[in-house]
C-alpha cells in the first residue's frame, strides 16, 4: 500500500498556461521511505512538493490525482492534512510565527485545539527528543539559523505527522548546521518510520540515506531509482546534472572503464576511499601527485588589498572580533577566505569597505590608506561589496529598473552598459522579471550585476554560493573568472570548501579573528585533513595532493 | 523570587486593584500610604537606579503643589494673597498635594508593572480572552524588532555599494533612506507570504484554537489569591464605611478618624506592600537554607 500515490499529474501556472510546470508525473511513495527529489532550480521540484499538501497547492490548471493513504488528497480535510503532512520550507526565519521557542513548538497543537495537559506533554517530548531544552525559554531572535530550522522541524514533528516534506531545508544554513539538520531528519526516518520527501542540493548528505532518488528536469520525472543506480543513468544520458553528484560517484564513473563491473558505486567518502583501495589493490602507484605550477604568493610588490594587523571590536567592552588580522590580496586574483561560523570573516570584509572601523592596524588599498579615501571615491569605480542576502539590494519592480538605478548619464549609455553587464552575468532573459520572483541563483547574479555597475576594481563577496545549486555555481564561477581576466580583484568569504578548492586562486583559513594560513588551494587543502574537500579526504591515503574529483580521476587514469 | 514568579493572573489582580485604589481614593492618609509603599516597592523591584526617578518625581510633586495653589483658588480658608491677587487657600494646597502624590504613586506603580509584566504574561492574559488575539500580539512582538533589524542590515548592504543612509549630500541621503525603507517594506511583505503559508500548514485557520502557556496555577498562587481577596473585601468595606471620604470644595470635609480607621490604614499599607513582603520573605528563606 503506497503512502503517497501520484497519478498522471499535469500542472500549469495561470501566467504561463502553455508551459507545463509539471508534466505527466507518476510516482508512488511507500510508508517509511526516504525519497530525495533532485533537479536544477526551476525544474518543478517545489511545485511537485506543494501538490502534496492542499493548502500549499498553487493556483493553476491541474489534471491527474494525488492519493494519500489511498484517499484522494483533496477529499482529506484540513485538520487531518495539518497534522499528518508536515512541511518544512527553505527559509528558517520566515516559517517561525511566534516570538518564543516554547510557543512555536505549541503553535500547531494550539491550532488543532489540544488542551494544556496534552500540549505540555507533547512539547516536553519534542524539546527532549530534539535537544531543545537548553533554549526552550529563549526568544527566537536569539537563535542561530541552524537552531531555527531545527525548531521548525520540531514544531512540525510535535503534531506527529506521518510524512515529512522538506523543501531545500538547509539552503540557508552553514555546512555544519546543515549536516546536523539532515542527520536529525534521518534519525526521524529511522526511529519513527516517518516518510521523508526531501529536495536538497547537498546530495552528499542525503543520497546515502535515501531509498529512492527522483530526478526532475523541465517539469518531468526523468529518472526514479535507488541512489546507487542514479549516477549510472545520468552518466549514460550525459546529463549535466551529473556534476551535482557526490565526489565518490563522479570518481567511480570517471574511471568506469578501468575496473570490472562488480564493484558497487560508492556514495560516501568512506565507501569512496574503500573503492579506491580496492581498485589499486596490489598495484604499484607510479604517480602520486599532480603537477601544479609553483605560484609565488608574494608576487608583485603592490597588492590590491593589504591588511596589516587589524583589530576590531563592536563595542568598547565586547570581545575582539578581529585580532591582529594580516593578509594581502594580489591584483586580479580570486582570493577566498574559508572558516567556520562566527569567526569574524564577514566583519573582515566590512572593515575592508570601511563600515567596521578597526581600532588598531591599517588597511591599504593599492598602497593608499583606507581612511584617506572619501566615501564617494571609494564606492565609485573602485570598491563594492555584495551582501550575503542579495535581496537587500533590490528596490525596483523589474530587474532592469533596478540596474538603471545604479547609473547616471544618457539613456543610450545606460542601455549599452546594462546590456554589457547583463550579458556578462547571463541575466538578459531576466531583465523584465520582478527581482523577488527569481530563484536564489538568479538573484545572486542580478545582485552581482548591480554591484558590477559601480565599475569596481575590487569586489567583496559575502557567502556568494549560499543557497544556490551546483549548476549555478559553475556559471557563477565562470563569471568570476571573466572578471578576474579583466583585472578585477575578488575577495570572497565562504563556507563552501568545494567551491573554493576548485575556483579560487588563493585560499586563506580564518579562525578566531585572524588568518591562520594562506596558500594556493592545492597546497592549502592537501595539507588539511579535516577541513578539506571530499575528493581529498577519500584519496589522501593513495594520492598526496588531489583535491578535486578531476584530480582524482586524472591520477587514477594515469596509474591504472 | 520576585513577584513575577507568581501566576500572571495574580500580578494582574494586584496591579488592577492597586491602580484603581491609587487613582480613586482622595483621602490624604491613604494617598500618603500609597506614595510610601510605591516608593519602597519600586526600589525593591527596579534596584537603586529607581531612586533617581523617585526623587525626580518628588521634586515635580513639590513644584506641582506650588503651581496649583498659585493659580487655583477655590476653598474658603485663605492664608495669603499672591502678587496677581489670587487667594492661596489651604484647600487648594491640599488638593494639589493629593493630586501630585497620586500621580507620583501611579508612575512608580507603573514602573513596577513594566518590569513585572513580561510580554509573555501579557500574551497569556490576552490568550485567556481570545487565543487568536494573543497569537496576533505574539506575532507583532516578533515582527517589529525583526523589521528594525532588517532595516539596519539593508542599510549596511546599501552602504557597501555607496548608497547608504549616511552617504552623499542631504538630498541623496534622503533618497537613500527612502529606498532602504522601500526595500524593507517589500521584504516584510514578501516574507509575510511565506509566514502565512507556514501558519496555514500548521492548521492556523482551523476552528477551536487553544492557547498554551507555560504558567501553572499552584497552591502558592491559591494562597495569595485567598489573601488578596481578604484584603480586597476589607478595602471595599472601608470604602462603603466612608473611611475614604474626603472633599475639598468649598471646605475640607471628612469622616472622623476612629479606631477602625487605623485598622483600615494598616490593611491598605499591607496590601500594597504584599508583593514586597512576599519577595523579602522568599529571599530570607532562601538565604537561610543555602
Amino acid at each position: 500500500m503506497a503512502h503517497f500515490e501520484i497519478k498522471n499529474l499535469n500542472f500549469s501556472y495561470p501566467t504561463m498556461p502553455d508551459k507545463l510546470a509539471l508534466e505527466d508525473i507518476n510516482l508512488s511513495i511507500e510508508k517509511g521511505e526516504y525519497v530525495t527529489v533532485f533537479g536544477k532550480s526551476g525544474s518543478g521540484k517545489t511545485t511537485l512538493l506543494k501538490h502534496l499538501k492542499s493548502v500549499l497547492t498553487p493556483h493553476g490548471t491541474t489534471s491527474g490525482e494525488v492519493y494519500f493513504d489511498n484517499k484522494l488528497l483533496s477529499s482529506i480535510d484540513l485538520r487531518d492534512q495539518s497534522s499528518k503532512i508536515g512541511y518544512v520550507m527553505q527559509n528558517p526565519d520566515n516559517q517561525i510565527v511566534t516570538d518564543k521557542v516554547w510557543h512555536e513548538l505549541a503553535f500547531g497543537l494550539e491550532s488543532l485545539g489540544y488542551d494544556q495537559k496534552t500540549i505540555r506533554l507533547r512539547v516536553a517530548e519534542m524539546a527532549s527528543y530534539f535537544g531543545i531544552q537548553g533554549w526552550f525559554n529563549k526568544n527566537v531572535s536569539e537563535l542561530s539559523g541552524g537552531q531555527k530550522q531545527l525548531l521548525n522541524l520540531a514544531s512540525i514533528m510535535a503534531m506527529q505527522p506521518e510524512v515529512l516534506i522538506l523543501d531545500e531545508p538547509t539552503s540557508q544554513l552553514d555546512p555544519i548546521a546543515a549536516s546536523d539538520f539532515l542527520n536529525t531528519v534521518r534519525k526521524i526516518n529511522l526511529e519513527l518510520r516517518t516518510t521523508i520527501i526531501i529536495t536538497e542540493h547537498r546530495l552528499e548528505d542525503v543520497l546515502y540515506a535515501s531509498d529512492k532518488v527522483v530526478v526532475m528536469d523541465k517539469g518531468k520525472i526523468i529518472a526514479c531509482d535507488e541512489p546507487r543506480k542514479i549516477g549510472e543513468y545520468l552518466k549514460k544520458e550525459n546529463n549535466e546534472m551529473f556534476s551535482a553528484m557526490p565526489t565518490p560517484v563522479q570518481v567511480y564513473y570517471g574511471v568506469e572503464d578501468k575496473f570490472d563491473k562488480n564493484i558497487e558505486c560508492p556514495l560516501t567518502v568512506r565507501e569512496g576511499g574503500d573503492f579506491l583501495s580496492t581498485i589499486f589493490e596490489g598495484k604499484d602507484i607510479k604517480e602520486k601527485e599532480i603537477d601544479i605550477p609553483e605560484v609565488r604568493l608574494d608576487e608583485g610588490m603592490n597588492p590590491a588589498i593589504m591588511v596589516k594587523e587589524v583589530w576590531y571590536r563592536y563595542d568598547k567592552n565586547s570581545p575582539d572580533i578581529l585580532c591582529g588580522t594580516s593578509f594581502m590580496v594580489p591584483h586580479g586574483k580570486l582570493f577566498a577566505i574559508v572558516g567556520g561560523n562566527g569567526t569574524g570573516k564577514s566583519t573582515m570584509l566590512k572593515s575592508i569597505c570601511n563600515i567596521c572601523k578597526p581600532y588598531r592596524g591599517e588597511i591599504l588599498l593599492d598602497g593608499k590608506r583606507l581612511t584617506k579615501y572619501k566615501d564617494s571615491e571609494l564606492f565609485k569605480n573602485y570598491l563594492a561589496m555584495m551582501p550575503q542576502d542579495p535581496q537587500s539590494l533590490f528596490v525596483k519592480k523589474t530587474v532592469k529598473e533596478d540596474l538603471l538605478e545604479m547609473l547616471r548619464g544618457s539613456d543610450a549609455d545606460k542601455e549599452n552598459k546594462i546590456r554589457e553587464i547583463a550579458d556578462l552575468c547571463e541575466i538578459t532573459d531576466l531583465l523584465d522579471s520582478h527581482p523577488f520572483d527569481l530563484s536564489g541563483g538568479e538573484q545572486q547574479r542580478v545582485g552581482l550585476a548591480k554591484v558590477l555597475l559601480t565599475n569596481p576594481k575590487i569586489i567583496l563577496l559575502d557567502e556568494p554560493t549560499k543557497g544556490i545549486d551546483s549548476f549555478f555555481k559553475i556559471k557563477f564561477a565562470e563569471i568570476l573568472k571573466k572578471l578576474n581576466e579583466k583585472g578585477v580583484t575578488i575577495v570572497m568569504v565562504s563556507h563552501d570548501v568545494e567551491f573554493c578548492a576548485r575556483y579560487a586562486d588563493i585560499c586563506a583559513m580564518f579562525f578566531n579573528g585572524t588568518v591562520i594560513t594562506t596558500n594556493t588551494p592545492n597546497k592549502f587543502f592537501s595539507m588539511n585533513s579535516f577541513y578539506t574537500t571530499a575528493a581529498n579526504r577519500m584519496s589522501r591515503h593513495i594520492f598526496s595532493n588531489a583535491i578535486n574529483c578531476e584530480d582524482v580521476i586524472n591520477l587514477c587514469q594515469k596509474n591504472l | 523570587m520576585k513577584f513575577d514568579s507568581y501566576h500572571p493572573l495574580i500580578n494582574l489582580i494586584y496591579f488592577v486593584a492597586s491602580i484603581a485604589f491609587i487613582v480613586s481614593i482622595n483621602h490624604p492618609v491613604y494617598v500618603l500610604i500609597a506614595y510610601i509603599c510605591m516608593f519602597i516597592y519600586s526600589i525593591k523591584v527596579n534596584g537603586p537606579k529607581q531612586l533617581i526617578l523617585n526623587f525626580l518625581l518628588a521634586i515635580l510633586t513639590v513644584a506641582y503643589v506650588w503651581y496649583y495653589s498659585f493659580y487655583t483658588h477655590f476653598g474658603i480658608t485663605a492664608i495669603s494673597t499672591n502678587f496677581i491677587g489670587n487667594n492661596i487657600t489651604i484647600e487648594s494646597i491640599l488638593f494639589g498635594a493629593i493630586r501630585a502624590l497620586k500621580i507620583a504613586a501611579l508612575v512608580m506603580n507603573l514602573s513596577c508593572l513594566v518590569s513585572i509584566f513580561s510580554t509573555d504574561k501579557i500574551i497569556y492574559l490576552f490568550g485567556r480572552v481570545s487565543p487568536k488575539l494573543s497569537l496576533f500580539i505574539s506575532i507583532i512582538v516578533r515582527a517589529v524588532p525583526r523589521f528594525i533589524n532588517q532595516f539596519k542590515k539593508i542599510n549596511i548592504s546599501r552602504c557597501e555599494i555607496g548608497k547608504g543612509i549616511g552617504q552623499g549630500n542631504l538630498l541623496r541621503r534622503f533618497l537613500n533612506f527612502c529606498s532602504v525603507l522601500s526595500i524593507a517594506i517589500t521584504w516584510a511583505l514578501e516574507n509575510f507570504i511565506e509566514s502565512a503559508a507556514s501558519m496555514k500548514c500548521r492548521g492556523y485557520s482551523l476552528k477551536g484554537r487553544t492557547a498554551y502557556s507555560i504558567y501553572r496555577f499552584d497552591n502558592r498562587d491559591r494562597g495569595v489569591v485567598f489573601s488578596f481577596s481578604l484584603f480586597l473585601i476589607a478595602m471595599f468595606s472601608a470604602i462603603s464605611l466612608k473611611q475614604t471620604y474626603f472633599i475639598f470644595d468649598p471646605y475640607i470635609e471628612t469622616t472622623a478618624i476612629t479606631g477602625i480607621s487605623y485598622f483600615f490604614y494598616a490593611i491598605y499599607f499591607i496590601f500594597l506592600l504584599l508583593p514586597f513582603v512576599l519577595q523579602i520573605y522568599a529571599e530570607h528563606k532562601f538565604s537561610r537554607i543555602s
